[in-house]
């Protein structure tokens, strides 16, 4: 198996790991053909994450990826969140091969339907650009 | 550093120094080709000769019997096409948890006209020789059933199918490549028409392995050039590889029962340990009628790619049930024919010992195991 030393690092030492209380946001995504699965949630003050967290279910790539999603998503403001490229998740693992591209897919897909999802109750609530009371 | 634990012997093995010993004057000094009539030539025809007459006498065959080839996979594609193609069309039976090998030579034969049944599994992975016998049709020109499965190792009623194939005259191969040098092969008892067997897979090198054709047996070459190997497989034959699986087979006969006991007492230690320490975790395969060394596990809520990574990072090499390490992201087609649940056959993880394999290596690879599971299952959603 050819993975970064980023992805190992990722993998061996998960960071931001476990469900989050009372989430403002939270994402999920699945790929269908092998069940991989990220879970993502976010704390956010004033439309920018604060804090990330992921659940996920899957390979070490996918592991590695939700890792580096929810330091890269932290600090980011959601509506930069909702279209979160795809090639800055695989720079932060340090490169995938091609067979493992859907790890960051995946993570990807979560991080931008939990931005989508905190961006949804933001408005419900009559908010805009703020929320969190934590 | 790490401990290095080999638990993938299933997938190959390291050469016996025997072995490498027997093969390295065929390199530099006796190198010549077997078909040269000069003395290089006649020194390595003696030396392939030599080896087959070590594997002719483990098997209790006739010399002309045996056909080296370059691997179990020419070993299994020459004996269903060959078989088949001599018959010109007809019907092929073949089991569901075959190897790629025989699988997809049995698929390129439908595209030819043949029609093939794949009869299924229990959930054990065994095939009942009733549904063989069931299947077989006035057209059938060949059975090919596997002794062993690689995957979860479980060895089938080769003898009973045998009978059947007797009984209604149909040839009968077996892909013995798991078994050969594992456990005993009785070629008359069991009745094999072709026997697959594979080189590394016992300590022998890479790049040969054999195929066991019954005189009398009828069916034609799929691999045509020169008239090596009686006209049956063309090609000049690969002479240090064919000492060293001789050597290997010679050290296999000496070893293979002895091994096979002690093997068997570790794999078992391997079980008991982790369904111990590690909760819903299952076996797959049958519980006693499995090959020695193989304990394929299913880790429910975990995923088998990264059991393979966590554990490869700790210096243990084990390969995964599902084919996630090969590229597709497919549960293993062997569970799924087996109706192990995909919730479980996705945390498939296998686990091969050999000759190397000591207790304190089954003991660090339970005490490796339990945390790495606990770790991941904490990061899954589904074990919350």
């Amino acid at each position: 198996m050819q993975y970064s030393a980023e992805l190992i690092e990722h993998f061996r030492n998960p960071r931001n790991a476990g469900m989050m209380r009372d989430p403002d946001g939270v994402g999920e995504s699945e790929y269908p053909d092998c069940m991989d699965l990220a879970r993502v949630y976010l704390r956010v003050r004033a439309g920018q994450v604060v804090e990330a967290r992921f659940q996920t279910y899957g390979c070490g790539p996918t592991i590695a990826a939700s890792s580096a999603g929810t330091e890269l998503a932290t600090g980011r403001r959601l509506d930069e969140l909702i279209e979160l490229p795809l090639p800055r998740l695989v720079e932060a693992i340090g490169g995938l091969p091609d067979e493992r591209r859907h790890a960051a897919e995946v993570v990807v897909a979560a991080i931008r339907a939990a931005a989508r999802d905190a961006l949804a109750r933001l408005e419900s609530r009559g908010e805009e650009g703020s929320c969190s009371t934590r | 550093m790490n401990r290095r634990v080999y638990l993938d012997h299933n997938a190959s093995t390291p050469v016996h120094p025997d072995v490498v010993n027997a093969m390295l004057p065929y390199f530099e000094e006796r190198f010549g080709n077997p078909s040269s009539v000069h003395g290089f030539g006649r020194e390595a025809r003696d030396a392939v000769e030599g080896a087959r007459e070590q594997i002719a006498g483990f098997l209790r065959a006739r010399a002309d019997e045996i056909v080296f080839t370059s691997g179990g996979t020419e070993s299994d594609n020459f004996a269903v096409k060959g078989v088949a193609l001599a018959a010109g069309t007809g019907h092929v039976i073949t089991s569901q948890i075959e190897h790629h090998a025989v699988l997809r030579s049995c698929q390129h034969l439908e595209t030819l006209g043949f029609d093939v049944t794949y009869v299924p599994v229990d959930r054990n992975g065994m095939v009942n020789p009733d549904d063989v016998r069931r299947a077989i049709r006035a057209d059938t020109v060949l059975v090919s059933i596997m002794h062993a499965n690689s995957e979860v190792g479980t060895i089938e009623p080769i003898r009973e199918i045998g009978q059947v194939t007797r009984e209604r005259a149909v040839t009968f191969h077996v892909d013995g490549v798991q078994t050969f040098g594992k456990v005993p092969i009785d070629l008359e008892a069991f009745g094999i028409d072709l026997l697959s067997f594979s080189s590394h897979k016992v300590y022998g090198p890479k790049g040969v392995a054999g195929l066991y054709i019954r005189k009398g047996t009828r069916m034609i070459s799929v691999q045509h050039g020169g008239d090596h190997e009686r006209r049956r497989r063309a090609g000049t034959e690969n002479v240090p590889a064919i000492v060293g699986f001789g050597q290997a087979v010679e050290v296999r006969a000496r070893d293979m029962q002895a091994e096979a006991i002690r093997v068997t007492a570790l794999r078992d230690r391997l079980w008991d340990g982790i369904r111990a320490a590690v909760p819903d975790v299952s076996l797959n395969g049958h519980p006693t009628e499995r090959l020695p060394g193989t304990c394929n596990l299913c880790f429910r809520h975990v995923e088998s790619e990264s059991i393979v990574l966590g554990l490869d990072l700790k210096g243990i090499g084990v390969s995964a049930g599902s084919a996630c390490t090969s590229g597709s992201v497919e549960p293993s087609y062997v569970l799924v024919a087996m109706g192990v649940p995909l919730e479980w056959s996705m945390g498939a993880v296998r686990c091969s010992l050999g000759r190397s394999t000591t207790s304190e290596d089954i003991d660090y690879v339970i005490e490796s195991v339990e945390p790495l599971v606990a770790k991941l299952r904490s990061l899954s959603p589904a074990a919350v």
